[in-house]
């Protein structure tokens, strides 16, 4: 099943999403998905043992949350603000990553009927009806109201609200401005038929777009908010509150028990849970130092890592002989990446211009830099199987869109080579100078981070001197995460020619931050062809799936073929689970994630 | 003594506005802001202005130090930018967790070293003191990280006697039980830690008593044929304690400074790694409020050793 919404940003390279954003759970099919991947991980664990009803029935589930420093603990879907509260409330949802969803989605992320509720787009009229199943609680018991689907919006556009989620594509509901504005009281745009305690919302929107038949769209936030529990704390103190913080309510088939900041949470089975039934009496999920999380599952004293937690590739070769446990996994939402910088952002016009003088303006140079790095020995070599090359800008993840096909940029030194004679580089003593006869000298930004990121950043540079070119580490070593951004992020900059970094990705995958508005687009490419094909991924053609579809493949051909960012590596989101432990399954058909967990023995060796 | 005390408090409050200036400037001056890296991709800068000007990251320095100076008059430090609350409530919940834990330890590493200080130098240069040396060398050699997980594995995992991560267990319940659980967790961080800091103790201890051993008045006291036994406990000891009471000042209020490697690997929320990270994800008000509640007590910590020191030995008085 799918899963949610934006994610944040760019954050550390190859792959490790924990800074910021929701990830999650999301869908794939086992045998598609891991395209290109030389190891193939099941997404799901098949236990041939019958479950020990007793131990089911008294027992409690173990899972482990590798981070490296305490949570937040922020119960609250739109005002937590990453990965480790998303794992350690992950049971007030169905499926991972789902906390308090509307909606239930099929494999390649669409919203279908049969969740906590349904959606009907009518395009006619530009509106969108929410409509609540009939007798849906929260874990107080308390009935879920249309209200609590509207309140939604006002806790993330509130002016005061700290969610980082309000977008540009909010204004897209009627009179949303002008609540976030603070101009207004209510939102204007969203009626309820039958009164605030009824079952269904209307939102009125100026435009439609096929965006919103997703989950992870920007346009339709997909969650309730528990209005009658928190009406009387202010928005913007919400996030520091009990309710949210000590006794969040939740809509899954676990109600929390309790929270020690920081540290650990207990879940017990939710009784008014409208689906499937819960089968363990307890699941307790505590944090673990990352840098003794092989230990901790080498003593068998969890069941599983929480599944969209954070492992390593070194941690693979750990575990993945354990005789206890299995090791599960599918395609990541995000992907490593290179970028150019060719341009600046106008502030006065806000928009991305490309420079045609720029040092990385010539394709030639920026294919050639991409020929020459050996991804497929780099990833092999230091992530054991768990990352790989990546061929196109949309993960595999997404059955329906990513491009099997693509070559990407496999190795090739005679190529890249080639490339730079034929563009004009020639060579002047020991390194290639610009097509103009001035000497070229190119900086690399890159964050520090792992000794496997440092000598892959070493071996970048090695293949790149191999091919003549004068590459060196902007401000001479990699950069502190922050340092890294705030460069790139200057409207204009002229310390960083080539970056690598990783994006984490939305279940909806129109890949806004290449824009050319966007001041995330951080090598500042715009093109007339670019912007075509992102919006035609939201024209009205593009409510037929398969048109959709093959804009997204001629996106991925276009984005290889000019190499203004270009892909790195895709990684597995895995995690070890205990042969104790029945039903686990991370396809997108198995929407009763916690539910459909037993155990078949109380012991874990 | 009381007029140099209040007179050193008293200087201590210009040195505590400069502090926070520094520290303010200096926070400012680091790359980045607490969004950094984490907004949302199809955020427009509209919506991140919005955002830096509901934290009051907007304005110049100054403008932000002088609200940020109005607040702390009225006892309120902020919001934690990382973590969504008030910043009172979050160092509180840390410093808890880190007095429980830096307190045993420095308890245990006290009942531990001053024993075998006094044993070895009584016994210089004989088996005992080469044991004792050779473990305080050992210990101080040995990189403490590698310590914590050494035994984390062993003795958590491997045996399975200790807790391996937190200060508490979830399902801890009444008073009892909380503190009997919070007791174990700190069990084994704690005497890793006091059985691996010693070394300052003990040499000191040790080569004050060998001074001591051969000053005159305990020959005068072995002459007049005092029991051995006494002149360790009544005259040695007590003088070869001045250097320790030096430092004891700063180790009373350095007990919150955390221990990063410790909270680390047991994944113990404590003040040390808050500071770390607060750095990192650029969360200002933490950062500051640290850094100040740090510089005020390391000033009472000078106090309160010269206070220390001078209870200990007569001849020192403060003027």
């Amino acid at each position: 099943m799918n899963k949610k919404k934006l994610v944040l940003s760019a954050v550390a390279v190859l792959a490790v999403i924990g800074l910021a954003g929701c990830s999650s759970k999301s869908s794939s099919s086992n045998s598609s998905g891991e395209k290109g991947a030389s190891l193939k991980l099941p997404d799901h664990y098949t236990n041939t043992k019958a479950t020990d009803k007793a131990a089911t029935r008294n027992g409690t589930l173990h899972v482990a949350e590798p981070a490296d420093a305490p949570f937040a603990g922020i119960g609250d879907p739109n005002l937590m603000q990453n990965n480790e509260d998303n794992d350690v409330f992950a049971p007030g949802a169905a499926a991972p990553g789902n906390i308090n969803d509307l909606f239930i989605a099929d494999k390649n992320n669409k919203i279908i009927d049969g969740g906590l509720a349904n959606q009907r787009l009518d395009r006619k009229n530009n509106t969108v009806t929410i409509t609540l199943r009939k007798g849906a609680k929260w874990s107080n018991g308390s009935p879920i109201t249309a209200k609590d689907i509207e309140y939604t919006y006002e806790v993330i556009g509130n002016k005061d609200s700290t969610s980082q989620n309000y977008t540009a594509d909010m204004a897209n509901i009627k009179g949303m401005a002008a609540y976030h504005a603070g101009t207004a009281k209510t939102i204007s745009g969203i009626t309820y038929p039958d009164g605030e305690t009824g079952r269904s919302v209307v939102i009125h929107c100026t435009k439609m777009t096929p965006a919103m038949k997703f989950v992870g769209n920007n346009f339709i936030a997909e969650t309730v908010e528990p209005y009658d529990y928190i009406k009387n704390v202010p928005i913007g103190k919400l996030a520091a509150s009990p309710q949210v913080r000590k006794n969040p309510l939740f809509t899954g088939p676990y109600k929390l028990d309790k929270i020690v900041p920081g540290e650990s949470t207990s879940w017990s089975k939710n009784p008014y849970y409208y689906g499937k039934k819960a089968q363990i009496k307890n699941i307790v999920i505590t944090v673990v130092s990352s840098n003794n999380i092989d230990k901790a599952i080498q003593s068998g004293k969890y069941d599983f890592t929480s599944p969209a937690g954070v492992m390593h590739g070194t941690d693979y070769k750990e575990l993945k002989n354990l005789k206890n446990y299995k090791i599960v996994g599918q395609p990541e939402l995000g992907y490593g990446y290179f970028g150019f910088n060719v341009g600046q952002f106008d502030t006065k016009t806000g928009k991305n211009v490309i420079d045609p003088n720029s040092k990385m303006a010539n394709k030639s140079l920026r294919k050639a830099m991409m020929y020459a790095v050996n991804t497929d020995a780099v990833t092999k070599k230091f992530s054991y199987g768990m990352s790989w090359r990546a061929n196109t800008l949309i993960p595999p993840i997404f059955d329906n869109y990513w491009d099997s096909s693509a070559k990407g940029f496999p190795l090739n030194i005679k190529k890249a080579n080639k490339l730079l004679d034929d563009a004009g580089y020639k060579k002047k003593g020991k390194w290639r100078a610009q097509p103009n006869g001035k000497p070229l000298t190119i900086y690399f930004g890159a964050m520090t981070g792992t000794s496997a990121q440092a000598a892959t950043y070493q071996d970048y540079l090695q293949q790149w001197h191999k091919i003549g070119l004068n590459v060196k580490f902007a401000t001479g070593k990699t950069m502190e995460m922050n340092s890294f951004y705030t460069t790139l992020q200057a409207p204009k900059q002229n310390k960083i020619d080539i970056y690598n970094a990783a994006w984490a990705v939305s279940s909806e995958p129109t890949p806004t931050m290449y824009t050319e508005t966007s001041v995330q687009n951080l090598g500042h490419f715009a093109t007339a062809k670019n912007t075509q094909l992102i919006n035609d991924m939201n024209s009205n053609k593009a409510w037929n799936d398969s048109y959709r579809a093959k804009i997204f493949k001629e996106w991925q051909a276009y984005m290889n073929e000019e190499a203004y960012v270009a892909p790195d590596s895709f990684s597995y989101t895995w995690a070890p689970v205990n042969t104790r432990v029945k039903g686990y399954s991370l396809k997108s058909s198995n929407v009763d994630f916690w539910s459909s967990l037993s155990l078949t023995s109380s012991s874990m060796k | 003594m009381w007029k140099t005390i209040l007179r050193r408090m008293l200087i201590m409050i210009p040195e505590v506005i400069i502090l926070s200036i520094l520290v303010f400037l200096l926070a400012k001056a680091m790359p980045g802001d607490p969004f950094t890296g984490s907004i949302n991709p199809k955020a427009n800068p509209a919506q991140i202005a919005h955002l830096m000007k509901m934290n009051g990251l907007d304005g110049p320095w100054y403008s932000q130090y002088w609200n940020w100076v109005v607040h702390l008059f009225h006892g309120n430090l902020g919001n934690s930018y990382q973590y969504q609350e008030p910043v009172t409530r979050l160092i509180a919940g840390r410093a808890t967790n880190t007095l429980w834990l830096a307190l045993f330890t420095m308890l245990l590493t006290y009942a531990i070293a001053l024993p075998m200080g006094v044993f070895a130098g009584r016994h210089e240069g004989k088996l005992p003191d080469t044991i004792i040396r050779f473990y305080t060398y050992v210990t101080y050699c040995i990189p403490f990280f590698v310590i914590l997980v050494v035994g984390i594995w062993i003795f958590g995992y491997v045996l399975g006697w200790f807790p391996t991560t937190g200060s508490i267990s979830i399902t801890a319940s009444g008073w009892l039980d909380t503190i009997g659980s919070r007791f174990y967790h700190i069990l084994l961080p704690g005497i890793m830690g006091a059985l691996f800091s010693t070394v300052n103790i003990v040499q000191y201890l040790r080569s004050e008593v060998i001074d001591a051993k051969h000053s005159d008045y305990v020959r005068t006291a072995r002459s007049k044929g005092v029991p051995t036994k006494d002149i360790y406990r009544h005259h040695i000891f007590r003088n070869s304690l001045l250097p320790i009471a030096a430092f004891a000042g700063y180790s009373i209020t350095g007990l919150l400074n955390g221990s990063i490697f410790t909270e680390t690997i047991f994944s113990y929320p404590g003040m040390g790694l808050l500071f770390i990270n607060s750095i990192s994800f650029r969360d200002y008000t933490v950062i500051t409020a640290l850094v100040l509640i740090y510089g005020i007590l390391n000033l009472l910590g000078t106090l309160l050793s010269d206070i220390i020191l001078s209870l200990v030995d007569p001849r020192i008085r403060i003027q």
